[in-house]
């Protein structure tokens, strides 16, 4: 099943906040996170979207889907914890 | 695979000089760039304020009423909400007369958990001798 069709584990907004924000906070959020569990983010910063924290958990070997909101103007990420 | 430590020692005064907040913003910046390094490796970041670089952690600055900035007190608390290490000379503060109750020492109204600390120079001292970079800032 898809990350983005399960219940996340936990949700945070970073909505209004820039790089590098989103990833240290997306960090801290998972370092609290059980294995397994999956946290959703709320984003609207292109950088740390499509670039930073997809990068970071490509590094973790993390489970990771974004889902673009083109009418909101911002992401849903998707991460589950290895 | 190793943990780099990086040391900003901040001197500057908070207004008319970018010095002391490229020095946060560099300092929380580094806590990402393990995505760009090797496995295994990473930066470690820790601030120390001392000289008249204590007055950057008053409270109530009042940066964008007079300069159209925001100011330092915001940027040390995004600091400590991501479990930043920030250490407050002690000596200084005394020099200057300032109370530990005038002094950003948390962020628990943004979420934060993690406090800054008021140490004594030489633990200060302590911190420039064993990080692998020092900026003085």
């Amino acid at each position: 099943m898809a990350l983005k069709d399960q219940t996340p584990t936990e949700t945070i907004d970073v909505l209004g906040r820039v790089c590098p924000y989103p990833l240290v906070l997306t960090k801290k959020a998972l370092e609290k996170l059980p294995s397994g569990g999956i946290l959703k983010i709320l984003c609207d910063a292109p950088a740390s979207a499509e670039d930073s924290i997809p990068r970071y958990c490509e590094k973790q070997g993390y489970g990771f889907e974004a889902v673009k909101l083109e009418d909101k103007g911002y992401w849903e990420l998707y991460i589950q914890k290895k | 695979m190793a943990t780099k430590k990086l040391g900003f020692i901040v001197k500057s005064l908070p207004y008319k000089t970018e010095a002391s907040r490229l020095a946060m913003t560099h300092a929380i910046a580094s806590q990402t760039v393990e995505i760009y390094l090797e496995d295994g490796d990473n930066v470690e970041p820790v601030v120390c304020f001392i000289g008249d670089g204590v007055l950057n952690c008053l409270r109530q600055q009042q940066a964008m009423k007079h300069y159209g900035v925001t100011s330092l007190e915001q940027h040390i608390k995004n600091g400590l909400l991501l479990d930043m290490k920030i250490m407050i000379c002690k000596e200084d503060i005394e020099r200057l007369g300032l109370k530990e109750d005038a002094l950003i020492l948390d962020a628990e109204d943004i979420g934060g958990e993690t406090k800054a600390e008021i140490v004594p120079y030489s633990e200060i001292q302590g911190v420039m001798e064993s990080v692998d970079h020092l900026l003085f800032c």
